[in-house]
């Protein structure tokens, strides 16, 4: 909503400045979004008296002129021919800046001095185009005042952010009235309503309201003999600052009205009107209808249309019809002034994407008691700016004629829920300027009957919202509630998820977000089978691009994308992970998504970055492997497999594995298969790896238990064994654990190699024994003993060959 | 004798002298004062002596001895000064090169703001609480009083997935699930991301708000604005201005915008404020009794207030980020500076 900042003092007499008034409005909950200062800057280009105008004694087109400014007389040189001697100019004096950026200095033109510049409406930005320079009505104001203060045209428009509650204030008078309350001022209106003809209105038109549902109310006035004309320049301007093309005379009219007091006007031209008469209807099925803006639009039964004797002449409250629109030619009008259902309103502009001015102000409903007010309003202007008659009366279906219900208030209520201690008094004095009327019927509880304009009033929650808002949200104390409890620690999910990002970053990895939808075609550049249930994904409705159409069911699309999008960025050593939730159709609870959280983490280039101090090696399996272990061992889930069969597709099948817990497959982790880096357009190998969060906290354990270690010496054996290609590695140790002698502190795994010595088919393992007892320190033939034993089991079950 | 023993004593005197390692030194030692050492054997001589000679003899051989020991030793020692000097000098490294150390990670900017608002309110008796994104209209919308065909829906773009879901505009849907599941008192602050169709360089289809909660006896508007007071100085700094402006949300009544002093320009007006001199990072309000109705609450008997805001809107002001797709773009040259 645009206002003016002169449009407002019309009604209110206040003396606030532009910015002041601009932060009483905003305090009062009607956000000044923008401000837009119309000729504040062009003070210096005054109003000035051509006292003398000679030729220019170098140049055929310019003349020398003696101006006038009120204070001295200045040489001028003119380029323009429009005016003379004794003409009321603008003058651009030395130092003022034109829009555009313009600055005027003193110069020198073709050698005669010119001490500022007589403008044309173009050079002060009142017009598209100009010929020639500005010419003043004679003594519009004292030389020297500023032109726009002397034309009335500085002003401020100020641009309102309206919540959708605030409909009353979708009008100047709205705004107006708000301001009156909150600064204890009066509201200047006009009540004139012109003479009337001796023609009854309801002799000369009828009105049929067949759906009186969708319109409680409906008016009309008929005007005769009036003459279409371009609006006068004031209204031209006023609309032109809210931000309103001026069409013609009746039509500004209704316009103007509009914004002045926000009922939604309709002028008809009677004379194209079948029966001059008016029928309000539910359109037909299919029905179709062109309106103003020379669209067919095809209706539904829920559309509301207004007709005359044979067919509809306007979609009701949203838009007209082109053939009954006011013409040129035109002389008499029908103007209708009704009230429509907010909700129908809203259907019928939402289904045909039709947001007109006056459906907005429907949709959010009008002041159903202002409709034959701003009808007289119109009908006046018309006749006083278009000429001709408006007939006696005005048609006014109207049946269902309800008084508001009073709202039992307590100013108690108010107080605490506010946070306040007013006085009774203050509170009432507060709803009566907002025009409530107010009743006291016992202690404490007042009857308050709100302006029927207040059409969001309707509840007592909502007069304590008024008391507030006018008393001033400043005027509040800021209190520190007092807690009856303290708060629960966080949950054991909470406590994961921020345990497990913690660790990821340890891990040097680095945290992404993607959107968490889609492409419907992701899940297929993984080369997952189409009754993957990764391959169902929730459907948008109403997607804003078909890229972001599905929601996601695996986070790796758009880890692979954000790798290889940094990649052609050349950064080519990258560690990312994701931990967002994915959605899948199943069913949690009541038909609602399932949305696991999951974790996703890809790897690749350089292990180390560039360094200078360590070999540049590349991450591989490993380093991958590596982060998934130290987050499991981290949350304390042992029992740990990796399986190397029924892998992912989109996993090199020789270098991946799930990883199980028991059962359980708790993720996978791998090197992206070729393929697959193909449709992603990496073209460096990638290690991925996934992670279920849901079961990681099903599995970690919280209650973890610890051993003290032992104080006597240890003593370290090593085996260097070949074993076949095909054994995992795994699979000695898990041996050598199972033993479960409490000697062995531990086994590790020291060394693989292939290559000279090692048969084909075979590698060597060396492995690392560390024997320590708790009691105390082993003797070198117990040692021997235990580790004979443990090769001996080694030969027996894995048949290995001790090198 | 006497003169065997002057001769070993000059001798060795000259040896140590025109030795300058620690290793030759020992080898000196060993051959004068070893086992099978010169001066040893010159010893294994004084059995044959005169006794009356023996004690002068003894006392010469020690005296010897203790010289070439007290020689010995300091040569060693200076050597070993010397030695280590030398390899100080040989040891140096450039120190300018840069240190060796492990890869840290980065959280992600909105992990960053949800971890510190979280924080701030869990000191203020906040539990954290969480929702589903995909959301039925019923808990997105009516219970907050939205109706269905309200104007007030046409604030909040809604992608809809179908079947009565859409993707949640806000994490106030949060409020009803926790409402419904428990009753008062309620000290909730719910994290999360929400949706709404709308894209362009100030809005993004995905976006992430916290929503906050309270609801006991005798909650009060004033402490509403006492604890954004609180939240808003330890986020930005203890001298911080906070306004709340009336404003309209149909889940709370009375309902304000919040706005501290830009950060930016510190109230004066700059282009981040547009000149206002005031920022706007939350919405909040009184809830409103319709919500109390949908969840079964009394609103006679007890009150409260709920508040949102957008992380992203924080993570950009509080960073100094002017393009909020920068977020979501995922370059790690952005996020390692976190």
């Amino acid at each position: 909503m645009n206002v003016t900042y002169n449009w407002l003092k019309e009604y209110v007499d206040f003396d606030a400045t532009p910015d002041e008034l601009a932060a009483i409005l905003t305090m009062l909950g009607l956000e000044v979004e923008a401000m837009e200062r119309r000729g504040d800057c062009l003070d210096d280009v005054v109003v000035a008296l051509v006292e003398e105008k000679r030729q220019h004694p170098n140049a055929d087109k310019l003349s020398l002129c003696r101006v006038n400014n009120g204070k001295e007389v200045l040489d001028v040189v003119c380029g323009a021919q429009n005016f003379n001697q004794g003409d009321t100019v603008a003058l651009a004096q030395i130092g003022s800046v034109l829009p555009g950026d313009v600055k005027i200095k003193r110069s020198k033109i073709r050698g005669e001095e010119s001490c500022g510049m007589l403008c044309s409406e173009k050079e002060l930005g009142l017009a598209e185009e100009s010929a020639g320079i500005m010419v003043l009505p004679a003594a519009v104001a004292p030389l020297g005042t500023p032109v726009f203060t002397a034309l009335g045209l500085k002003d401020t428009i100020f641009e309102i952010g309206l919540t959708p509650n605030r409909s009353d204030c979708l009008s100047v008078i709205g705004i107006a009235r708000d301001l009156a309350a909150k600064l204890r001022l009066p509201l200047k209106q006009s009540h004139s309503i012109a003479p009337e003809g001796s023609d009854q209105t309801h002799s000369v038109i009828g009105v049929t309201v067949e759906a009186p549902e969708l319109c409680p109310r409906y008016s009309a006035r008929y005007i005769s003999g009036c003459s279409i004309a371009p609006s006068p320049g004031w209204l031209v301007k006023r609309l032109n600052e809210i931000g309103i093309r001026s069409i013609n005379n009746v039509v500004d009219v209704t316009n103007l009205i509009m914004m002045e007091l926000g009922q939604p006007l309709h002028a008809f031209d009677c004379d194209r009107l079948a029966g001059k008469r008016i029928v309000v209807r539910n359109a037909g099925e299919g029905e179709q209808f062109t309106t103003l803006d020379n669209q067919v639009r095809s209706l539904t039964e829920t559309d509301l249309v207004i007709c005359d004797a044979e067919r509809p002449v306007a979609l009701a409250g949203v838009m007209g019809g082109l053939n009954s629109e006011i013409e040129n030619s035109t002389t008499s009008i029908l103007l209708e002034s009704a009230f429509f259902k907010p909700a129908a309103i809203r259907k019928t502009a939402k289904r045909l994407g039709l947001h007109t001015e006056s459906s907005h102000r429907f949709e959010r409903g009008i002041d159903i008691d202002n409709v034959t007010r701003a009808l007289d309003r119109a009908a006046t202007l018309i006749v006083e700016l278009a000429g001709g008659v408006m007939a006696q009366g005005c048609v006014d279906v109207y049946p269902g004629k309800n008084e508001r219900p009073a709202i039992k208030f307590r100013t108690e209520k108010a107080n605490e829920l506010i946070g306040v201690d007013l006085e009774r008094d203050v509170i009432l004095d507060i709803l009566t300027r907002l025009n409530c009327a107010v009743t006291p019927c016992s202690a404490g509880l007042v009857n308050v009957v709100p302006p029927h304009y207040r059409i969001d009033i309707e509840r007592e929650i909502d007069l304590i919202e008024e008391v507030a808002r006018l008393n001033g949200y400043d005027k509040i104390p800021a209190t520190m509630p007092v807690a009856r409890v303290a708060s629960d620690k966080p949950t054991r999910h909470q406590e994961i998820e921020k345990k497990v990002r913690e660790l990821l970053i340890n891990c040097g990895m680095t945290e992404i977000i993607n959107f968490s939808f889609t492409s419907p075609d992701a899940a297929g550049k993984l080369l997952l089978n189409d009754d993957d249930p990764r391959c169902t994904a929730i459907k948008l409705a109403n997607p804003l691009i078909e890229e972001h159409s599905v929601m996601r069911t695996t986070l790796l699309p758009g880890l692979l994308e954000t790798t290889a999008r940094n990649m052609n960025f050349r950064a080519l050593d990258l560690k990312l992970f994701e931990m967002r939730r994915i959605y899948l159709p199943g069913v949690a609870e009541k038909d609602m998504p399932y949305e696991p959280l999951c974790i996703v983490g890809a790897i690749t280039g350089s292990r180390d970055g560039d360094g200078w101090s360590r070999p540049h090696e590349a991450v591989d399996f490993f380093d991958a492997k590596g982060i998934v272990e130290s987050v499991l061992d981290n949350l304390d889930i042992g029992g740990v497999s990796w399986v190397t069969d029924t892998i992912d597709p989109y996993y090199h099948p020789g270098k991946s594995c799930r990883v199980m817990v028991g059962r359980d497959c708790i993720g996978s982790v791998g090197e992206l298969h070729p393929t697959v880096q193909k449709n992603f357009a990496i073209d460096k190998p990638v290690y991925c790896f996934e992670l279920d969060f849901e079961k990681l906290v099903k599995l970690s354990r919280t209650n973890k238990t610890v051993a003290a270690p032992s104080r006597f010496p240890d003593s370290i054996r090593d085996i260097a064994m070949l074993v076949p290609e095909k054994l995992e590695a795994h699979r000695i140790v898990d041996c050598i654990r199972n033993e479960k002698s409490k000697e062995i502190e531990n086994v590790y795994i020291f060394d693989v190699y292939r290559g000279t010595g090692v048969p084909d088919g075979q590698k060597s393992v060396a492995v690392r024994v560390r024997y320590r007892s708790f009691e105390r320190t082993l003797t070198e033939e117990e040692i021997v003993a235990l580790h004979e034993k443990v090769i001996s089991t080694l030969k027996n079950k894995l048949q290995i060959v001790i090198r | 004798m006497r003169d065997q023993l002057e001769n070993l004593r000059s001798g060795a005197k000259q040896a140590i002298a025109a030795t300058s390692t620690v290793e030759q030194l020992q080898e000196i030692r060993i051959s004068l004062l070893g086992r099978k050492g010169e001066l040893t054997a010159l010893m294994k001589g004084l059995g044959a002596m005169d006794a009356a000679d023996r004690p002068v003899i003894g006392q010469l051989v020690n005296a010897v001895r203790d010289d070439i020991e007290s020689l010995l030793s300091s040569a060693i020692e200076s050597a070993q000064e010397q030695a280590i000097a030398a390899r100080l000098q040989d040891e140096r490294i450039d120190v300018s090169l840069p240190g060796r150390r492990s890869q840290k990670g980065t959280k992600h900017p909105i992990t960053l703001v949800i971890e510190e608002v979280c924080a701030i309110f869990s000191g203020l008796g906040f539990s954290v609480a969480e929702g589903p994104e995909i959301e039925h209209d019923w808990y997105n919308f009516e219970a907050l009083n939205f109706p269905p065909e309200h104007p007030a829906r046409d604030m909040q773009d809604t992608f809809f997935v179908g079947n009565n879901l859409l993707l949640r505009t806000h994490t106030s849907p949060v409020q009803i699930r926790t409402m419904l599941k428990q009753k008062p008192p309620v000290r909730i602050i719910a994290p999360g991301t929400v949706y709404r169709c709308d894209s362009d360089a100030t809005h993004s289809p995905m976006f992430h708000q916290i929503e906050g909660l309270m609801v006991d006896t005798k909650v009060t508007f004033g402490d509403l604005k006492g604890v954004l007071t609180v939240f808003t100085n330890q986020l930005f700094g203890q001298k911080t201005g906070v306004r709340l402006r009336p404003s309209y949300f149909p889940f709370t009544e009375p309902s304000a915008e919040v706005d501290i002093a830009c950060v930016i320009c510190g109230g004066k007006g700059c282009r981040v404020c547009k000149n206002s001199g005031w920022l706007e990072i939350l919405g909040a309000g009184m809830v409103d009794p319709e919500v109390y109705r949908h969840v079964q609450y009394d609103a006679e008997q007890i009150s409260g207030f709920a508040f949102g805001m957008g992380i992203e809107r924080i993570a950009m002001l509080k960073y100094g980020i002017s393009d909020m797709r920068l977020l979501f773009e995922n370059d790690v040259r952005f996020l390692r500076q976190f």
